[in-house]
């Protein structure tokens, strides 16, 4: 919204200069978006007489030009067309910032012809988009003059930010209302003439809604004017218009577009001449009704949107556009002026079908006083006398009565619930000057909010007029204190499984990133996503459609893009929602990584090696001990999801439930990446490690040996297909309390190995606990291993 | 005889000494050794011969040779001691290693500034004693407009710029929650009114709206707080919000304002300012000058939003508020552009990145080893 500071004082009297209105308006929660001073930026363009004007010798399109400031004649390159001897224009003097241009001007050649500054058009002083031709003032302009002097530009533009429920302020009067109650000035009464009217309207109402659907417009007035003469508002007019941004067009849209701007009320003119008949018609669309708008477009309506048609057809889309056929022209000297109230969620539900914005519906949406279409019937009157000439007809209306809206208030809920201790006296003085009406019967007041605050509907709303007024900075600060002394973690185990994996992955190189939850569809079906209910339907590009069934995507691209600037070897890691459906349970918090390029890079110590899923494996081994779930609570199994290398990945599973899948991506992934390496990803499905039943915070007693453990080298030779973990495995249980640690050296089927067989070397630790241990059981531990290999892996010992 | 003898061997201990002396190796040393004291050496002949002699000569020159020897032993232990030594030398200079070289490092990752200012929150939130909460980004109209007071015409949608799913069989579209307001809606309709004293929350989380240019990001974070109890007014909201501005702003004077506002799901609402310089450059100074900045909105839940969750507006009463934590990590720590924050440049990463053993705590400190 945006006014300026003369069109304020024309409703606020006061003795408040702008700062301290600025610095009042977002106390009362209108917040200052910006403030201009044109008269700051065009204090230097002074006004000139043009006299002299001659063809440029080497340009047809340019005049060499004299101007005189009423001192100094210059000589001026001039191209605008309008350019002619004796005419009063705007110069700009070389060293002017030239706002429109956003430059300085230098003295310099035109095509070899000196100028000495700039005769200006109103978009170079960014007073308009105009650009036709300079500036031409009134005849009688004073030369020399200061031109935000002469054409009263030293008016400073605000604009302020409304929120949606402060529709009244979407006019100056409203604003102005608001600065009165909070004490920075005394509101002016609205300079209104009643006047009955000279005739009957030419035009007439007819409400076609049934009575079960009038609310849908409680109130319509309208007035018939004659002998008008439309043309170019006076220059006062047209000035404030475009200081907050309306193209002035002619006076009858100028004043209805004024009235909008000055109290919040939109109008909207018929041409009579054009309505087709003496009655206009309110009533619902019927669907494929068409409607060409002022705006040019023409619009096919749906059924149940509220319109207004003529004899003829639908014409005005109400509160929303006018139509075209019949709306006001240069030539119109009668009009029929319409001042309504319409309900605000059918407007709003049509312009949102229609996606037809305007400063009407806006307004319309956010809820108009009441009690304006008849005020304004008479305002509007005045102002389009005093402009246009003419004569006005009596008013034609049609109204539902509406009882007053009563909230009963007890103001100790002032304090119960703000903390703020006000006197009773006070909060009803702001509440009156906002206009609220208060019937006070012991505790409880009756309170009824003025017709511009539809917004106003509830004891909480109340209260905060009252302490808005009274000023947010009286609102006590209370310390919020502890009230569970005990220290319990803020984080669920779930937030702390995340923090705590961040942590051990980051540890191990890995770099964190954030990534959009949404994909495009290929890739989304290529991670098993991509069902109809996770698709967008209002994507912002076609890169970002789907949901992510995966994070692994996200992280290759991330990968991807850090390869194209040159970045080679790559670790990230992403905690974050993937979606299997549209439901709640359906989003899945996982901790993603993808690792690429090499685990140790060549140098002067190392030859380079690549990550593999070895790598992962290990990554995934530790990061799920930290969270929670030990290494040897975990089965593996190799049926991973098909964006997986089907010989290179892996799934742990607790019970039933994957824990986390990993391994290297399928490299036909990888190609649509354009990699050249392989990328090993995981993805920890932390939400399926089941809960320990009891949180066992002490541990159990450490027992340790002071005894030297005793190593024994074994190689077995075992079937190609056996998992070579399960000698190690075999090997354990021989002795549990005994045997520590059993480490896989080597993993040998050249020569000497027979065909489809593998040679697996395992160091087994033997820790004595009690008593140092004998050769004899030594041996027995032994034999006792070998055995076990030959029967339950058919494995035999190799001989060397 | 005797005087003869003592020259003889007083000849001999010189060339030994000299041989000694001369001596380059620890081998050549143990030549001279076994030479002159081994079974067969000089010295040791001359020991086996004194039996020969009379028992004055025996004497005198048994006294004689034992001293010889002696000193032998000593020239010996001290030429061994010097070529340990040199043999040390030796070695450690050998061992000498190029220092300048550093190997190439497998380097530490980084944690990213979301989360970091993620953990901050809750670390001082946690001190007021608050819990965290999440709920689904998938969020139905109901909770992230309806219930929150935010009918199907009302203005404060348009502003919302919706993420919508493709309708189901009964044309219910889902929405992509555009705030994380609609947790206090899943949080409260948990609550069980006949244990109930006061919750405090706070609720992280991913947030989506359909717009996309150099201040906007069709995704984002915001964080929402919820306390609701009998006694919480205002007062309570408008300090709760200063010590955390201040704590995370590590400003203890940081001036805060509370400016009148519209939410539709609060009533009264307030926006908070901090105050602020902005510099020439562009840049922002936080806890100086003459400007006010907006960083968060608040207010009283709307007692239509009590009512809704069947918790009656006139016996509880609470406060709620939401930030963006992508304007708070860019304020913060001076980060100036949105959109690297979901680009994943390992440049980017690593410079505004954090060590994962920085852990933000209020013991500890929420910003590093040196504020």
């Amino acid at each position: 919204m945006k006014f300026t500071w003369k069109w304020l004082l024309d409703h606020l009297e006061t003795d408040k200069i702008l700062s301290e209105i600025l610095e009042a308006l977002p106390k009362l929660g209108l917040e200052v978006a910006s403030v201009v001073n044109l008269a700051e930026d065009l204090k230097s363009f002074i006004s000139v007489e043009i006299i002299d004007v001659k063809k440029h010798p080497n340009a047809d399109k340019l005049n060499v030009c004299k101007v005189f400031d009423g001192e100094n004649t210059f000589d001026v390159v001039c191209g605008a067309p309008n350019v002619k001897l004796g005419m009063k224009s705007v110069f700009a003097n070389i060293g002017t910032f030239i706002p429109g241009l956003n430059l300085k001007l230098k003295k310099g050649k035109i095509r070899g012809e000196e100028s000495f500054g700039m005769l200006c058009s109103e978009k170079e002083l960014t007073l308009s988009e105009n650009h036709n031709g300079i500036i031409e003032l009134e005849s009688s302009s004073e030369l020399g003059l200061s031109i935000s002097d002469i054409m009263d530009l030293n008016d400073p533009i605000i604009e302020i930010e409304i929120t949606p429920n402060r529709g009244d302020c979407l006019g100056v009067r409203g604003i102005a209302r608001d600065l009165a109650a909070a004490g920075m000035g005394n509101l002016r009464d609205l300079d209104i003439i009643f006047s009955e009217g000279e005739f009957d309207s030419i035009i007439n109402w007819q409400v076609d809604l049934d009575e079960n659907e009038k609310y849908l417009c409680p109130k319509i007035f309208g007035r018939s004017f004659t002998n008008l003469k439309n043309g170019e508002s006076p220059s006062w007019l047209k000035n404030r218009l475009i200081a907050v941004d309306q193209r002035p067009i002619s006076s009858i849209v100028d004043i209805t577009n004024y009235i909008m701007i000055d109290i919040g009320r939109p109008l909207h003119a018929y041409d009579i001449e054009k309505i087709k008949g003496t009655t206009l018609k309110i009533s619902k669309s019927k669907k494929g009704d068409k409607f060409s708008a002022l705006n040019g477009n023409t619009y096919e309506l749906d059924d149940n949107m509220l319109v207004i048609s003529d004899e003829q057809s639908v014409d005005d889309l109400a509160g929303i556009m006018g139509g075209e056929r019949t709306g006001v022209t240069e030539n119109t000297t009668r009009m029929f002026l319409e001042a309504a109230i319409f309900d605000p969620v059918s407007i709003a539900n049509t312009g949102r079908k229609l996606n037809l914005n305007s400063d009407a519906r806006y307004r319309f949406e956010r809820g108009l006083d009441y009690n304006s279409p008849e005020t304004v019937m008479h305002y509007a009157a005045a102002m389009f006398n005093k402009i246009c000439g003419g004569k006005f007809s009596k008013i034609v209306n049609f109204k539902l009565e509406q009882k007053d809206k009563i909230i009963k208030f007890n103001p100790k809920i002032i304090y119960q619930l703000t903390g703020v201790k006000i006197e009773n006296e006070l909060s009803k003085s702001i509440l009156e000057k906002l206009g609220f009406k208060i019937l006070s019967q012991d505790d409880i007041w009756d309170i009824t909010p003025p017709g511009w605050r539809p917004d106003i509907d509830g004891i909480a709303d109340i209260v905060e007029e009252i302490i808005r007024i009274n000023g947010y900075d009286n609102i006590p600060s209370i310390k919020l204190l502890r009230s569970n002394y005990i220290a319990k973690p803020a984080m669920s185990i779930k937030h702390r499984q995340a923090f705590f994996a961040s942590r051990i992955l980051a540890s191990r190189g890995y770099n964190e990133v954030i990534t959009f939850s949404f994909l495009n569809k290929t890739m989304a079906d290529q991670f098993n996503g991509g069902e109809l209910a996770l698709n967008l339907v209002n994507p912002i590009s076609s890169e970002l459609t789907d949901m992510r069934p995966s994070i692994i995507p996200n992280l290759l691209l991330a990968v991807q893009k850090n390869v194209n600037i040159g970045a080679q070897d790559l670790s990230f890691f992403e905690i974050g929602p993937i979606f299997k459906g549209d439901s709640p349970n359906e989003q899945i918090s996982t901790i993603t990584g993808i690792r690429y390029g090499d685990k140790i890079k060549k140098d002067w110590q190392n030859q380079a090696v690549q990550f593999d899923f070895y790598d992962i494996k290990l990554d995934v081994i530790k990061a799920l001990d930290a969270i929670g779930v030990p290494k040897n609570s975990l089965k593996i199994f190799q049926d991973a999801p098909g964006y997986f290398h089907p010989g290179r990945s892996a799934v742990f599973k607790i019970g039933q439930n994957i824990i986390a899948s990993f391994g290297e991506i399928h490299p036909k992934i990888g190609d649509t990446f354009g990699f050249n390496k392989s990328a090993i990803g995981f993805e920890i499905f932390y939400e399926n490690i089941p809960l320990p039943k009891r949180n066992k915070i002490s541990r159990p007693m450490l027992k340790i040996s002071n005894l030297q453990p005793v190593t024994r080298e074994f190689a077995f030779i075992i079937n190609e297909g056996i998992e070579s973990d399960k000698v190690c495995q075999v090997a354990k249980s021989i002795n549990k309390d005994l045997i520590t640690e059993v480490i896989i050296l080597d993993i040998y089927n050249g020569e000497k190995i027979p065909q489809d067989m593998k040679s697996v070397a395992i160091k087994v630790t033997i820790q004595p606990i009690q008593e140092t241990l004998t050769d004899s059981v030594l041996e027995e531990i032994s034999a006792n291993l070998i055995n076990a290999i030959e029967k339950k892996l058919s494995g035999s010992l190799r001989e060397i | 005889m005797i005087s003869e003898l003592k020259e003889d061997l007083q000849n001999l201990l010189n060339s030994i000494t000299i041989s000694i002396k001369n001596s380059r190796s620890s081998s050549e040393l143990e030549n001279t050794r076994v030479n002159s004291l081994g079974k067969k050496g000089s010295i040791t002949v001359y020991l086996k011969n004194i039996r020969d002699y009379d028992l004055e000569t025996k004497k005198e020159i048994g006294a004689y040779l034992n001293d010889i020897k002696s000193q032998i032993n000593k020239l010996i232990l001290d030429k061994r001691n010097f070529f340990k030594k040199e043999h040390l030398k030796d070695k450690l200079n050998s061992e000498k290693i190029d220092v300048s070289l550093t190997p190439y490092e497998t380097e530490i990752g980084t944690l990213h500034p979301l989360s970091r200012t993620i953990e901050e929150l809750c670390a001082i939130f946690a001190d007021m004693g608050f819990s965290i909460v999440d709920g689904p980004d998938i969020e139905s109209d109901y909770y992230n407009f309806t219930a929150l007071n935010i009918p199907e015409e009302h203005p404060a949608r348009q502003e919302h710029d919706t993420f919508y799913l493709q309708p189901d069989v009964n044309g219910q579209r889902k929405v992509l929650r555009t705030h994380t307001s609609p947790v206090q809606i899943r949080t409260m309709e948990k609550i069980d009114l006949k244990n109930f004293d006061e919750i405090r929350y706070i609720i992280p989380g991913r947030t989506y709206r359909s717009d996309h240019d150099a201040t906007h990001s069709p995704m984002f974070h915001q964080c929402e707080g919820l306390v609701l109890g009998k006694n919480i007014n205002m007062g309570h909201l408008k300090g709760c919000l200063i010590e955390f501005c201040r704590t995370y702003f590590n400003e203890d004077n940081l001036p805060v304002r509370f400016r009148p506002s519209y939410f539709p799901f609060t009533e009264p609402s307030a926006e908070v300012d901090i105050g602020c310089k902005k510099e020439n450059d562009g840049s922002l100074v936080i806890g100086e000058g003459e400007d006010w900045l907006e960083i968060l909105g608040s207010g009283m839940v709307h007692p239509r939003v009590l009512q809704g969750v069947g918790i009656d507006p006139s016996k509880y009463q609470g406060f709620a508020f939401g930030m963006g934590l992508e304007r708070l990590t860019m304020l913060k720590y001076g980060i100036p552009d949105l959109r690297p924050f979901y680009d994943s440049d390992l440049r980017w990463l690593k410079h505004y990145g954090f060590i994962p053993v920085d852990n933000p705590s209020l013991h500890s400190g929420l910003n590093g080893v040196f504020s």
